[in-house]
């Protein structure tokens, strides 16, 4: 569970880029971090992982006050995938790599190479365990990322604009991993995004930030309903919450989308 | 039809020690369109970019067959810097692509190795930074600019040589939605403007649905579809696969068209769309 009590922040020498936040993400949670650039998402998910400390208020994790907490006993709670893959590349293969943290857990290299490969696998980079990481392509090098922090099995997850730079398929393919990660292991996953679609599909809850301020925290389908005027935020209302605000028809996919129109239709006839 | 700029013949190619990566590609892009490349990853997208300036196979090497003509000339009789003069490509990893301290030597530095005399450089380099939006910042250091500025800091040095043909790879994967909405404003006032050919690897068709001419989608190296984005798009919809590749809006386009038997407008946008479907609609009792 993370939790913050009127967090402020501001970096050295800086404005005050966020304001009083106080939200609470509970174990097994999977919630969207929304917000336009600039709003304040990474800044806060970085409170979160005490790679910045507030100027005021408190951030707990599991109900302990994360600026007492050692990073070696955070790591295992919190994992981190950053927003620029390169800032997180250490090793000369994509087996160390992802191998990283485990080795400084001293984990045995019997266990390490079993999770290596499973997050590997997870995130479709098992035949490329041998390649030389800052040679993958963009998309690849983020899957490391995510494999990375997946390996060490933390208990939350926090994943900054993952799926920037992957295609459709390979976006639905990891989206589809984390919701089964959290569905079977309970892991709580904070994904910060600007992909409205992918929070609209994959979230339940969404806690939406504007120029530093916590404006909106509920459910997604509420935020998404079409009577909200988003825009405000700085945030655009995907394609299909707009077509189908017109329409009254609530669907995910284009597909589903026509079918329920076909429905409509077919009632009124 | 206008002239092609592009036109790729039989054309097939493998990296060293890779497998054939495009295959059997045959396309031509026309002068003054707008074309989008897209398709999923690893399909050959950011290969074909290189080879229309070269650099595949010249500085890459492996194995190539068929033939590439760029603006009239076989690729093969040229060196890459003397196409480099009349083509210009932004590549994704565009931070790969910035070499100097300041944002103005970043501009000349192409212009300086051509042999420009320094008062064209100089004017050359005031006139692409005001194009991109960052007039007067020559004397700014690449790390007082943002990821944003320095994309578009790229974007000024590729325009400074004047290019006839833009080639961008992905020019807004690292950007959030607004910056990626500027930046494709800023690329369509640009061809606008100087009546460019401007070719685009995109993967999020959504967002350069309002300007498009033309479109190719490539898949496991080979062309799919091509021609107007209209027609390439239909074509691509008979893919099940690859629907999910088509903006949303078109997507339900061609559903809806398929369902009801009925000709939808080409959807530029979603307004367009709000007030077609609205209309046919008509809470249900139209369509």
């Amino acid at each position: 569970m993370i939790e913050t009590q009127a967090v402020n922040f501001a970096y050295r020498r800086g404005e005050p880029v966020i304001f009083d936040i106080s939200c609470t993400i509970k174990d097994g949670e999977f919630v969207a971090l929304l917000g336009h650039n600039g709003s304040g998402k990474t800044t806060l998910s970085r409170l979160f992982m005490a790679l910045d400390h507030p100027r005021s208020g408190r951030v707990l994790v599991d109900g302990n006050d994360i600026a007492k907490l050692e990073p070696a006993d955070l790591a295992d709670r919190v994992g981190y995938v950053f927003q620029n893959p390169d800032l997180q590349i250490l090793e000369d293969t994509v087996f160390d790599e992802v191998a990283y943290g485990l080795r400084c857990k001293k984990m045995t290299e019997e266990i390490i190479k079993k999770q290596v490969k499973d997050a590997l696998s997870a995130m479709g980079l098992e035949d490329l365990a041998d390649a030389y990481p800052r040679a993958l392509s963009f998309g690849q090098k983020r899957r490391l990322g995510v494999a990375a922090a997946l390996a060490l099995q933390p208990r939350t997850l926090i994943l900054d604009e993952i799926t920037n730079g992957q295609d459709e398929q390979e976006k639905e393919d990891m989206m589809d991993y984390l919701l089964k990660l959290n569905k079977e292991k309970q892991i709580t996953i904070i994904l910060i995004t600007h992909d409205m679609n992918i929070a609209r599909k994959f979230t339940k809850r969404v806690l939406v930030l504007n120029d530093g301020n916590l404006v909106f925290d509920g459910e997604t389908a509420a935020l998404f309903d079409g009577s909200k005027d988003i825009e405000q935020w700085g945030l655009k209302q995907p394609v299909l919450s707009q077509l189908g605000a017109k329409l009254g028809i609530t669907a995910l996919t284009p597909e589903e989308f026509c079918q329920k129109v076909s429905l409509k239709v077919g009632e009124k006839q | 039809m206008s002239n092609p700029v592009i036109k790729f013949t039989d054309f097939y190619y493998g990296y060293i020690n890779s497998d054939v990566i495009l295959k059997d590609i045959n396309f031509a892009i026309k002068q003054d369109s707008f074309t989008v490349i897209a398709g999923p990853s690893g399909a050959g997208k950011t290969t074909m970019c290189k080879a229309m300036v070269g650099i595949v196979p010249s500085y890459y090497g492996g194995r190539y067959a068929g033939n590439v003509e760029v603006l009239g000339e076989n690729i093969k009789e040229k060196k890459v810097s003397d196409l480099a003069m009349r083509v210009g490509i932004m590549l994704d990893d565009y931070e790969s692509q910035l070499v100097s301290l300041t944002a103005g030597e970043e501009v000349a530095f192409s212009l300086l190795n051509h042999g420009f005399a320094p008062s064209e450089v100089e004017d050359r380099t005031k006139k692409a930074l005001a194009d991109v939006g960052l007039p007067g910042r020559e004397n700014y250091q690449l790390d007082e600019l943002s990821g944003g500025q320095r994309q578009r800091l790229l974007l000024a040095s590729v325009l400074a040589i004047h290019p006839e043909i833009l080639i961008l790879d992905e020019p807004v994967s690292a950007l959030d939605p607004d910056g990626a909405k500027s930046l494709y404003e800023l690329i369509y006032k640009i061809y606008k403007q100087h009546n460019m050919t401007v070719v685009v690897v995109e993967h999020d068709l959504n967002s350069v649905l309002q300007y498009a001419t033309d479109l190719i989608i490539l898949d496991k190296g080979t062309i799919v579809a091509q021609g107007p984005f209209a027609q390439a798009a239909k074509i691509t919809y008979g893919y099940p696969a690859l629907r999910e590749n088509l903006p949303e809006l078109w997507q339900i386009k061609f559903d809806l068209e398929k369902r009801f038997g009925i000709a939808l407008g080409e959807w530029r946008n979603e307004a367009a769309a709000l007030a077609e479907l609205a209309e046919k609609f008509k809470g249900g009792q139209g369509l």
